[in-house]
């Protein structure tokens, strides 16, 4: 058995940056990781990271922008902290090494994003997830924190309405081991690869967002679900919403800018839910490219300023769509991109189960709402990762260290369930997994309807009893990489039916949830959040309501 | 369809096994992996994250190419027929013929293999720590944030572009003889903390005098084979070089200043 005082699980931003904070505070604090840090799905953020640097921008208009995003649905109070700790959180990277690109004079540069009446979108060139995340990693490493490297965390344990750490398994030798902690920090990231199309990293399963679900814990907003407009075609691999803030044109196949019809005022730059639904519609009008997509232009940026600002996106179309930016149009379309609900937790990170928290893309607090701006989920690991460490911290100075019995079952019912997996005859993960991404991208993406929903919550409860029958066939002990995905395939499945369900019960268009049989927001019935607790026969949904400071909820326009 | 011929290993047991796959357009060598590892052959072993190239995990010789999985096109790898493995930076012949279809898959070499294509990468890492690699910022942030010229910047970014999926590692014959041989990786880290301003003077200089041995900046052969396999454009040799011109320069300086302090 493995003590510390607080363990977070997860070592993108959010986690690190967690760590870091209940390192500082003296706290005996570990990481666990199912990869090594750097190769978490933060470190291919792109565009930027808001925050609110000069003196005619303010973190009030920031605030703004955000709620009106979000489409009314974010939590305010929340989102004060988000905005209000931005400057402070971003100074702090770059203090700590985070080498932003420079203005002429020498600040922090800056670049308009989607959905924000300012350019307060601090970049580093085209690679700023990159450089935060190798930033933390570094200071990390200066701090001597422990990092568990290759474990995949398969439950969490719980002992007296308490969350007292977890069951792991070693991926180099697939041995179980328990981990106790009086604190523990779920920032385990998002589940994109639940869809066909999504630009998040293959391990991007959203197995840490299942473990709490398990736990009791309810999981908030899951059917907000961030199509993101511009995905390279074929790999779907991010084409930055920087490309557009530089100065980007879409068009269409008769080469209109087509975003003149449906965001008159901030065209390209209109937030993200209006523009993948601008190109879908465009493509399902017929007015797209063979393959389903649009173009997008930046030919006329120019050599230089593409290789200064957007090099990482032009090596990326040469590399996966052999298309140099410089010389044509890349081709893109709508893609999963990013989680706005997740595990439900106050702005400290903490979740309803005493001793655990959660932040970045696995928490929903909520500062995104029904859509997220581009430059705030960057924002978002950084304030609450900070703040997650922090609570923490505090709430061990007081708490006890639980006794090992509750481990030690835990640990032993978890061997059972991994041994009745391996085996001969059985379901591949992998068919019941297409079958599960095939499903949500077909009717559970840009635009639903009743129908394609009632299909897909059928669907998916077919598809968890079929993944019952799931074997792995390989019996290697060192990487058995069928074995972790068979794994993590229940809680795709899981995840898959709280996001259809979710989005079946919920009978408006609001932000990325867009219901072509109920074209407009609801705020009398739904300005309000979805809660989904897991019961025996499924998610049992309940709803709370949202809160509201200083901006009343009106019609977005763009 | 293509064929992968892939090194095995299970402990002491070494075998090359072959996979055929079904090629599709944009199929890179990291898809055709999946889809044996999906399909064929379950335990089949290596390392992935993103798929885009910059997590940096899928590191492994291609064809005699140290590169990265997700990055090699399936359509240009099987028509590879003959791979001019020294200009590549490859460490075994001097050409490899590979034949028609078929994309020969190898671990990265210069490392212990644990299974398959999954090497031991934590000697990697530990090589990187010798150079304390992180800006030794004190507590206080400076109001409004430090200040640097978008030239400075420029001239750092080249070597933050570094992912540390150590294919330069695999193909450098230093690092292949000297298991103690820090690296390229680490090498241009270090020199990148060396440009960063923002470092303190003092450990600028520990850090410099950490790597001027055998070890560290002596040790490099100059074959650029590092900078050839780098894919991101990194330049660790001459990350190397200038290191090596920086150590005489601050040694004047040292003198300048020391005569200057008797002075006083």
């Amino acid at each position: 058995m493995i003590t510390h005082d607080i363990i977070i699980i997860g070592g993108g931003l959010a986690g690190l940056r967690a760590a870091l904070e209940a390192h500082n505070r003296g706290t005996d604090v570990a990481v666990i990781s199912k990869v090594h840090p750097i190769r978490s799905h933060s470190v291919a953020a792109q565009g930027g990271v808001n925050a609110s640097l000069v003196h005619d921008d303010s973190w009030e208009a920031h605030a703004l922008d955000t709620v009106r995003g979000s489409d009314y649905l974010a939590d305010q109070d929340a989102v004060e902290v988000l905005c209000r700790e931005a400057p402070e959180r971003v100074l702090e990277m770059e203090h700590w090494g985070t080498l932003f690109s420079r203005t002429r004079d020498g600040h922090i540069a800056q670049r308009p994003f989607g959905g924000a009446g300012f350019p307060r979108t601090c970049y580093a060139g085209d690679r700023t997830g990159h450089n935060l995340l190798h930033t933390l990693h570094e200071q990390v490493l200066r701090a001597r924190i422990k990092i568990y490297r290759e474990w995949l965390v398969t439950r969490l344990v719980v002992d007296g309405g308490r969350c007292t750490g977890f069951i792991a398994m070693h991926t180099p030798d697939s041995k179980l081991e328990a981990f106790r902690a009086k604190a523990t920090v779920l920032a385990t990231g998002g589940y994109g690869r639940i869809y066909q199309r999504s630009t998040n990293a293959i391990i991007n399963r959203g197995y840490g967002i299942s473990l709490a679900y398990h736990a009791g814990v309810p999981l908030q907003d899951m059917e907000f679900v961030q199509f993101h407009p511009t995905t390279l075609l074929g790999t779907n691999i991010l084409i930055t919403e920087g490309a557009r803030g530089e100065g980007g044109y879409l068009y269409n196949n008769r080469h209109e800018r087509f975003m003149e019809k449906y965001a008159t005022g901030m065209m390209e730059l209109a937030p993200r839910d209006i523009v993948a639904r601008s190109i879908q519609t465009e493509v399902d009008e017929g007015r797209g490219f063979d393959g389903g997509y649009v173009q997008l232009d930046i030919t006329h940026l120019g050599e230089k300023k593409i290789e200064e600002r957007l090099g990482g996106i032009r090596q990326i179309s040469i590399d996966f769509a052999g298309i140099d930016p410089v010389k044509e149009p890349i081709p893109v379309q709508p893609g999963q991109h990013y989680s706005m609900g997740g595990v439900s937790c106050d702005a400290n990170g903490a979740t309803p189960l005493e001793g655990l928290y959660a932040a970045g893309e696995c928490a929903c607090i909520s500062v995104h709402g029904a859509n997220r701006l581009g430059g705030n989920s960057l924002l978002e690991t950084i304030v609450f990762g900070k703040r997650a460490g922090e609570h923490a911290a505090g709430y061990v100075q007081e708490t006890d260290v639980q006794g090992e019995n509750t481990h030690l079952d835990s640990l032993a019912s978890e061997e059972q369930n991994i041994s009745d997996l391996m085996g001969g005859d059985g379901e591949s993960f992998a068919v019941v997994r297409d079958e599960l991404r095939s499903v949500m991208q077909q009717d559970v993406g840009v635009f639903r309807n009743q129908a394609g929903l009632q299909n897909a919550v059928e669907t998916i409860r077919e598809l968890r009893e079929k993944g019952r029958n799931v074997r792995v066939k390989s019996g290697a002990t060192l990487f058995n990489f069928e074995l972790l995905n068979a794994i993590e395939l229940k809680g795709m499945l899981e995840l898959g039916q709280v996001i259809a369900k979710g989005a079946l019960a919920r009978e408006e268009s609001r932000g990325a949830h867009y219901r072509t049989d109920f074209l407009e927001r609801d705020d009398e019935h739904w300005l309000r959040h979805t809660l989904a607790y897991q019961t025996p026969e499924g998610p049992r949904l309940e709803y709370k309501e949202v809160t509201i400071t200083q901006f009343q909820p009106k019609r977005r326009e763009y | 369809m293509v064929r992968l011929k892939v090194r095995r290993q299970d402990g002491d047991r070494v075998w090359h096994e072959t996979f055929d796959v079904k090629d599709t357009p944009g199929m890179s060598v990291l898809d055709a992996l999946f889809y044996v590892q999906e399909r064929l052959d379950g335990g089949l072993c290596f390392r992935y994250s993103c798929r885009g190239a910059v997590c940096g995990s899928c590191a492994m010789l291609i064809n005699k190419v140290p590169r990265l999985a997700c990055r090699t096109q399936v359509s240009s790898a099987k028509n590879e027929m003959n791979v001019d493995a020294v200009k590549w930076g490859a460490l075994a012949r001097p050409v490899v013929k590979v034949a028609k279809d078929e994309i020969l898959i190898e671990p990265l070499p210069n490392f212990n293999v644990i299974r398959d294509l999954v090497v031991d990468m934590e000697h990697f890492y530990d090589l990187l720590d010798h150079i304390k690699p992180w800006i030794s910022a004190g507590d206080e942030v400076p109001k409004g944030g430090n200040l640097m010229s978008p030239e400075v910047e420029q001239q750092i970014e080249v070597y933050t572009n570094c992912i540390l999926c150590a294919t330069c590692h695999g193909a450098c014959p230093a690092a292949g003889r000297d298991e103690m041989y820090l690296g390229p990786a680490a090498l241009a880290k270090a020199w990148r903390f060396y440009l960063d301003p923002r470092e303190q003077e003092k450990d600028k200089h520990a850090r410099l005098e950490a790597v001027d041995n055998q070890s560290g900046l002596w040790g490099c052969d100059v074959v650029f084979k590092c900078v050839a396999v780098c894919p991101k454009k990194v330049t660790p040799t001459q990350g190397i070089l200038a290191q090596r011109r920086q150590i005489p320069k601050n040694r004047i300086k040292k003198v300048f200043k020391r005569g200057k302090n008797s002075e006083d």
